[in-house]
């Protein structure tokens, strides 16, 4: 599917979510008092406020406690900016930066919150960066989470500017949802359309697993930051318009209750996509209204009593977040969009035929061309292990390259080294003129070498086809002068066409091995590196991944470095094979020189000659 | 004919959607020192880590002495006489020497502790310099010798061992060769996956071949010595 | 010089409360990397059983004693009630559990036991002054530095010298292997809870002493600074964990006397907070680095 009609779907998955969730909201308010009405806008502020947890928490996999805490900046900017001069003269006097005297217009005073929230939003995104921030990051989680009682602690302080914990009133009132509809409108829009941008899908991959996402050209850093600073915008308005909803502002506004309302309704939803948040929206907001009814004092049920008293709907909040982590972590709606509910209907009735494979062309020596990958010298040391010493390799353009050697020789070892995951501690690595060697993996990645996992890391929640095309969209930026395979072929050629859609975690252990293939071969590498491609396959699977390996490899125009302990496969696929043994290169050759070498097979097999 | 002392039936342990072992029957008689070899990724470290309890097999049954254990945690199947010197070997580098073997202890009284601690000091001599070093100080070999020791603090009848001879020097892997000897003589019955097939046939009394997560070949060490096909198992066919 | 002095032993004093929650939570972390928020409920049941002594005219010596108890069982309780349901699963979801159990548990005290904070009598003497070579001390700040390096030194005593101490450090370093040396993962988790539990309680006797006072909300404002304490020291390790609180406690002292000027001392966690975040821009991994490298 095109990018544009891609964009379009999600475009109009977003409208069909605020036709629900305002529509449904009008109407409900209608058939009651105003209470509803003022509970509705409410509704639809925090609507804008957890879509802005959602373009962070979401995408990135990174749990932030802290984010309300950007409402604070945008809400107090907001509040200060906007009160009549009389009312600050009485309040605040002696504000800073002469802010008493000053009175801009609403939308002005919002801009200026924003740029506010965002300031404080670089210095925190710095922070999490640096704290090595990936999905599921403890530290980053506490220090989003000391953010916000920070923030709290301030603006219950600094009273020349807050006025302490009465807080400021006297804000002008938002007349009419007009400005509310078109924030919600357009937050839709844009956190809809982030999850399908290069920058949403590559938050996603890493999301999912940040090493495979170095391997695949991506460094974290840029989508990480650029997803924080976007949700903050978001917040930031949101907040803007909740304080002007209210007419007030205090310290607590968006402190730990408003914290806790609007992750459960992000949690409790789904924090993985939009659709999931909206509907958290309407069951926390739905919920939260019950139980205050319920505790409010006016009903009474036997026996129930106990449980009606104030403080109820603190229980259901806790108790749903709680409920959900244990027994439904993921949410009600743990993956998809309702845009996409459509072409999975449609999917299920007819599916598309696989693409054409087109054949390979025959990898003469003329048609190869690129750089040769130099190994020079390499060791390094683990305390006082040492695991490699002295490692000389070259894999040239269009070789088929083995790498073997008994368990613990150092083969991953290498290929980490190779990769950028280990630091040598001797030695260089080189491709062509460039030097590889202090370079991290994204880098590496980007600059030609792409590989896959012994122990396999894909992007275990995103659908098959995604985890090819994410790499491909590394591929098409870093590596755009290269021969390259469309995403669908690829996934053909890796059998994997009619469980395209399905999350990769799904599929079985040799799928999920043709599939690392097919994410590699997406990034258009000069040189392949595969960390054992068939270990725990069937000979019959095995048989398949080497004809495999070298198709992708001649359509690539690329090398390839395999590692492997099935010397069968090797054998049957390599033009030359290095042998290591105790972090030593201890032989190097064509396959029937290696196979006859007395050292290998003793280094194999044993002490002894074999009978 | 009295129950073996180990046995495995149709087991079969997955990881998530990956089956890394299928229907794998095997059995260890008393004293018997058993040896399971093949390639890497044939699922010998699965099975040796589903007999032991660290994972849960999907279907199939361990037998100790007849007794069906299946599913039994780790300390439970120690308590039942078996213990398992894990791939890699896994020593608590930042414990010491002794206190790594303390914690082995933990299923034995304190006096019988104590006795085993000696008696370690004595089986390995090199124990008595590093005792209250760190053990990630110690080298590959030596901390090979104290993953042995720590499985012995609890006087297993049955010994599983994973790769004891992974990553070391060919004079250590002698000393782990001579090692295993000794326990045998001590009437232990063992469990072994081993690479080095070679030397491993030559001490073996029977052993199976594993590969892509099933049972290929069984047979007494001599036997799968005199077979070419084990060669094959490993290199592949010459022909091609 | 006793301007110095007087602000070192008032800094310790503050970070020997943090150093005591953050190693409770380190060791947590380190059996089963869960960051604990549920840690500071245990000093919310403890505030609200002192009250309850206390006002039942109970010494403050039985309250500390039953305040020990009563922190190491709930410790434990939460443990098996939730935290046993979600190990092993990624770090969101235990993230989220401990903080869903937090407010479950403040849910539960604001409901049925008080919405409006209850206030007893703190000990009296505590706050006497006592002079040292020139320097005017408060009793308090002697006793929590005192009972902290006793607590400290017992529990490194333990972590060194008793089986059950060698065992929770195997299991901090490698479950799995701890596992196959035959420790009991339940028990061995239990205990770290247990232990935690003691740790908060010994942190909430000193508390309870200086606030006399007890809220369903107080947890979770307790807890934070022991958490960035856990977190300033290097996640997972033990002495990083009193090091950082140690740490924090200076800070916060040194910031408000050196730092800002008078009439801004509010302001002194948002200074604070800044130092730590920049800490973590030029020392990401916290003071002391927990590496056991993941295997790729």
């Amino acid at each position: 599917m095109g990018s544009s009609s891609r964009y379009l779907r999600a475009t109009a998955g977003a409208m069909v979510l605020f036709v629900l969730l305002v529509g449904g909201g009008l109407l409900y308010a209608a058939s009651g008092g105003g209470s509803r009405d003022i509970l509705i806008t409410q509704m639809l502020i925090n609507t804008i406020i957890v879509l802005g947890l959602q373009l962070f928490i979401g995408n990135t996999g990174i749990l932030s406690f802290g984010h309300t805490a950007f409402g604070t900046f945008a809400g107090y900017t907001v509040a200060v900016l906007t009160m009549p001069v009389s009312r600050k003269m009485a309040q605040i006097p002696d504000a800073p930066f002469g802010v008493a005297g000053v009175r801009l217009h609403p939308l002005v005073a919002t801009g200026i919150g924003v740029l506010v929230a965002l300031a404080v939003g670089v210095l925190v995104g710095l922070a999490l960066t640096r704290s090595g921030a990936k999905s599921g990051a403890v530290a980053a989680t506490i220090i989003t989470l000391a953010l916000l009682f920070v923030v709290h602690e301030v603006s219950l302080n600094w009273t020349d500017l807050t006025d302490g914990g009465g807080g400021l009133g006297f804000i002008p009132r938002l007349r009419g949802r007009f400005w509310i509809y078109l924030t919600l409108a357009l937050a839709l829009v844009a956190t809809r359309l982030f999850a399908e941008t290069r920058v949403g899908r590559w938050n996603k991959a890493a999301r999912e697993d940040d090493v495979a996402a170095g391997a695949v050209g991506i460094n974290l850093v840029p989508p990480q930051t650029i997803a924080l600073l976007a949700s903050v915008v978001v917040i930031a308005i949101g907040a803007s318009l909740r304080v002007q909803s209210l007419g007030s502002m205090t310290p607590v506004f968006f402190y730990f209750d408003y914290t806790l309302l609007t992750l459960a309704m992000l949690i409790v939803g789904g924090r993985k996509g939009v659709t999931g948040a909206v509907l958290g929206v309407v069951v926390i907001t739905a919920g939260n209204e019950f139980t205050r009814y319920l505790a409010g004092g006016d009903v009474n049920v036997p026996g129930l009593g106990w449980l009606l008293r104030p403080n109820l709907s603190l229980l259901f909040l806790g108790g749903a977040m709680l409920l959900f982590m244990l027994m439904r972590p993921e949410g009600i709606i743990p993956s998809g969009e309702v845009d996409q509910l459509a072409s999975r209907f449609r999917r299920r009735v007819e599916d598309d035929p696989a693409p054409e494979q087109p054949p390979a062309e025959p990898a003469d020596g003329a048609a190869v061309d690129g750089p040769a990958l130099v190994v020079a010298d390499v060791g390094v040391q683990f305390g006082g292990f040492r695991a490699l010493a002295g490692v000389d390799m070259t894999a040239r353009p269009g070789e088929i390259v083995g790498l073997i050697g008994p368990n613990g020789a150092g083969k991953t070892t290498l290929l980490n080294i190779i990769t950028g995951v280990v630091e040598p501690t001797a030695g260089t690595v080189r491709l062509g003129d460039r030097d590889l060697t202090d370079l991290p993996p994204y880098e590496i990645a980007r600059a030609g070498l792409a590989r896959t996992f012994q122990n396999l890391r894909l992007f275990g929640g995103l659908p098959v086809r995604e985890n090819v095309a994410v790499a491909a969209m590394a591929g098409e930026k870093y590596r755009g002068d290269r021969p390259r395979i469309d995403v669908d072929v690829l996934v053909a050629m890796a059998g994997l066409w009619s469980q395209r859609h399905r999350p990769a975690s799904d599929l079985d252990y040799g799928s999920q091995r043709r599939l690392e293939l097919a994410r590699a071969a997406a990034m258009s590498p000069t040189l392949l590196l595969l960390d054992e491609p068939t270990s725990g396959m069937s000979d019959e699977e095995s048989a398949v991944m080497i004809g495999h390996v070298r198709d992708t490899a001649a359509r690539l125009k690329a090398g390839v470095i395999v590692i492997d302990h099935d010397l069968h496969f090797i054998t049957n696929v390599c033009d030359r094979i290095y042998v290591l043994d105790h972090g030593r290169i201890i032989a190097e050759g064509t396959p029937g020189e290696i196979q006859r070498d007395p050292l290998v097979i003793e280094a194999y097999l044993g002490t002894q000659a074999l009978p | 004919m009295s129950a073996p002392e180990l046995e495995v039936r149709s087991l079969t342990t997955r990881y998530g959607a990956i089956r890394a072992l299928r229907d794998a029957s095997l059995t260890v008689g008393v004293g018997e020192v058993v040896f399971l070899i093949g390639p890497n990724g044939a699922g010998k470290t699965t099975l040796l880590n589903t007999v032991i309890g660290l994972l849960r097999p999907t279907s199939g049954q361990v037998l100790v002495r007849g007794e069906d254990v299946t599913g039994s945690s780790p300390d439970s199947m120690i308590t039942r006489g078996v213990a398992l010197v894990p791939e890699h070997r896994r020593i608590f580098a930042d414990l010491t020497v002794k206190e790594n073997l303390m914690v082995a202890g933990i299923t034995v009284d304190a006096a019988t502790r104590e006795r085993r601690l000696a008696e370690m000091v004595e089986l390995f001599p090199l124990f008595e310099k590093k005792w209250t070093t760190s053990a990630g100080y110690l080298s590959g070999g030596e901390a090979q010798q104290l993953a042995i020791a720590r499985a012995l603090m609890s006087d297993p009848e049955i010994l599983l061992m994973d790769e004891p001879s992974l990553g070391l020097a060919p004079t250590l892997v002698d000393l782990v060769f001579e090692l295993l000897g000794s326990l045998r003589e001590q009437g232990r019955t063992m469990l072994i996956v081993e690479q080095n097939a070679q030397r491993a046939l030559e001490i073996a009394d029977r052993a199976y071949v594993l590969r892509s997560g099933e049972i290929i070949d069984q047979g007494t060490g001599a036997e799968l010595r005199e077979r070419t096909d084990l060669v094959s198992a490993y290199f592949g066919s010459q022909d091609t | 010089m006793t301007d110095i002095i007087q602000q070192l032993i008032d800094g310790l004093g503050r970070g020997s409360g943090y150093a005591l929650l953050a190693l409770g939570l380190a060791i947590i972390f380190g059996v089963m990397h869960l960051v604990n928020f549920a840690h500071g409920e245990v000093i919310t049941v403890s505030a609200y059983l002192g009250y309850w002594l206390s006002i039942h005219g109970t010494s403050w010596w039985l309250i500390a004693l039953a305040a020990l108890g009563a922190s190491t069982l709930t410790a434990v309780i939460i443990e098996f009630v939730a935290f046993r349901r979600v190990r092993g699963a990624e770090d969101f979801t235990m993230l989220l559990t401990s903080f869903g159990v937090a407010i479950v548990v403040r849910a539960g005290f604001s409901m049925w036991v008080s919405t409006k904070p209850r206030q007893f009598d703190k000990p009296g003497w505590i706050f006497n002054t006592v002079k040292v070579f020139g320097i005017s001390l408060e009793v308090y700040d002697l006793i929590v530095i005192g009972v902290t390096a006793v607590t400290l030194a017992a529990v490194a005593y333990l972590l060194r010298r008793t089986m059950f101490g060698v065992s929770l450090r195997a299991a901090a370093e490698d479950f799995d292997a701890a596992r196959l040396m035959g420790i009991r993962a339940n028990r061995v988790i239990s205990g770290a809870f247990a232990l935690s539990g003691l740790l908060a309680g010994v942190a909430a006797v000193m508390i309870l002493m200086r606030r006399g006072q007890a809220e369903p909300g107080m947890g979770l404002d307790i807890l934070l600074p022991g958490v960035l304490a856990a977190v300033i020291g290097g996640l997972g390790s033990l002495s990083g964990a009193v090091l950082g609180g140690f740490a924090l406690g200076l800070a916060e002292v040194m910031v408000r006397a050196w730092i800002l000027p008078e009439g801004f001392t509010g302001l002194t966690d948002g200074v604070v907070f800044a130092l730590i975040a920049i800490l973590f821009i030029f020392r990401p991994e916290g003071f002391i680095r927990v590496g056991h490298a993941e295997r790729v």
